[in-house]
């Protein structure tokens, strides 16, 4: 019984937490999903950075920089609802909706990749540059790769 | 009054018989082929990337190995209709297994067909023109190691009148030219390698064929110049191809390192990446040696820009 409480507390809590982000990224979702690829850009910034050497490499940089690309993989393929086409700022392309499945195999490479950079990252990070590069290397592939078919640039 | 009839009926007849004969579909002199010799297939590989061939000639979306199966098919939209690439893997019965490297210059650098007919310039014969013959002997001898993959690509959906080629002869006689675009470069740029410089120039305006995406074109498609590499409408209709000029809008705050890493990596300096068409450019940029890179972005650091 106890447990049952403790289940619905932990329940309620996390639904109550979830409603704000719910409803900034259904409000507007062409700016939430702006909002999360930044970071994924600035995560690659400081990841690429350290692969050319211009920013000195830590595993501590070097997880936040998997983790903040994990974090986006979760959420990012639920912020291109049907309409969201149509913003007049946005270079989604419209291959999006009119491809949905080819759009969501692409969501799927950078989830898996991410996920497995996060595995490889172990509470640390990774230990050093060549582990960084081998761990977060697919996870940028999958960038060029959803971009090629599904972002139109202005 | 019978008279003015008679002239005017002369002049309309000259201008016919000129234009049935500008728009002859040229070819290269036989004493100029004859000169070569057998093409290289290991510096043809190289030209091969540069060029870009499977961009549009391998399946869309062919990744890896599935580059050298070059069965056609890709579809080229434009303001004039949609051109889709043919078959020229070495297929004797769809391909080009059967041509001799005097077809395959004339296609490359003049732009027509062993039968003798005008090819549409959707294939940039008027890039390629810029490229010495022993560099096309080269490329065909590389291509000759490619495999044979039957399959004939549906034909171009092209409307009136841009379907007529004799008329495209007409056209070639405006824009097909061996000059380089840029004699030199820019003062502004400072001290130049000239060698790698050229090189770029070479590499920019002939085989990477650069300038037909990212320069504009007038009303009948051909390039300006005056705008050259200063970016376009993309042909599909949605966004832009960018100004890749040394410009502020273009690669002005870029460095040769920046534009060589990104041709190499796909990322820009603020580690966005490449994106839509450019994909399997930078893909087939990544294959050349380091010191093509650095020439090709020597190059566009210094030309001309607004």
């Amino acid at each position: 019984m106890r447990n049952l409480i403790r289940g619905l507390v932990l329940f309620t809590a996390a639904g109550i937490a979830a409603i704000p982000a719910i409803s900034i990224a259904a409000d507007d979702p062409v700016a939430a999903r702006k909002a999360v690829m930044q970071s994924v850009g600035a995560a690659a910034g400081l990841g690429g950075g350290m692969m050319k050497g211009e920013i000195g490499y830590t595993p501590a940089a070097g997880k936040a920089a998997i983790a903040t690309l994990n974090a986006a993989a979760h959420t990012y393929g639920d912020l291109f609802p049907e309409g969201s086409d149509l913003a007049a700022d946005t270079t989604a392309a419209p291959a999006i909706w009119d491809n949905r499945a080819g759009f969501n195999d692409e969501l799927a490479k950078f989830a898996s990749a991410a996920a497995a950079a996060m595995t490889a990252a172990g509470k640390e990070g990774p230990a050093d540059l060549d582990a960084f590069k081998a761990a977060i290397g697919p996870v940028f592939a999958s960038c060029k790769s959803c971009h090629e078919g599904f972002r139109v640039k202005n | 009054m019978k008279k003015t009839l008679s002239v005017a009926l002369g002049i309309v007849a000259l201008a016919a018989a000129a234009g049935w004969l500008l728009s002859a579909p040229g070819t290269v002199a036989g004493d100029r082929l004859a000169g070569l010799t057998p093409g290289n297939a290991e510096k043809g590989a190289r030209l091969f990337w540069a060029g870009g061939c499977a961009s549009c000639h391998a399946a869309k979306g062919a990744k890896g190995d599935d580059k050298l199966r070059l069965v056609g098919g890709v579809r080229l939209e434009s303001p004039f209709g949609t051109f889709v690439a043919p078959n020229i893997s070495m297929s004797t019965t769809d391909g080009i297994g059967t041509w001799s490297l005097a077809d395959f210059t004339n296609a490359m650098v003049r732009g027509t067909s062993p039968a003798g007919a005008n090819y549409f310039p959707a294939f940039p014969y008027t890039s390629y023109v810029r490229m010495p013959l022993q560099d096309v002997a080269d490329l065909f001898a590389f291509m000759k190691t490619l495999p044979a993959v039957d399959g004939v690509a549906p034909g171009h959906e092209v409307g009136f009148p841009f379907n007529i080629r004799r008329a495209v002869g007409l056209w070639k006689w405006l824009y097909l030219d061996p000059a380089p675009v840029i004699a030199a470069p820019v003062a502004s740029a400072g001290e130049v390698d000239a060698g790698l410089w050229d090189r770029g120039r070479y590499l920019v305006e002939g085989p990477g064929h650069c300038g037909e995406c990212h320069t504009p074109r007038n009303a009948i498609g051909g390039p300006d110049l005056t705008l050259w590499l200063a970016g376009a409408p993309a042909p599909t209709g949605d966004g832009k191809v960018p100004d890749i000029t040394p410009s502020s809008s273009g690669l002005g705050s870029w460095s040769e390192a920046d534009i060589a890493y990104y041709l190499e990596s796909g990322f820009t300096p603020e580690f966005d990446s490449v994106g839509g068409d450019m994909v399997a450019v930078q893909e087939n940029m990544a294959r050349l040696p380091p010191e093509d890179r650095a020439a090709i972005a020597a190059y566009l650091k210094a030309i001309p820009s607004d």
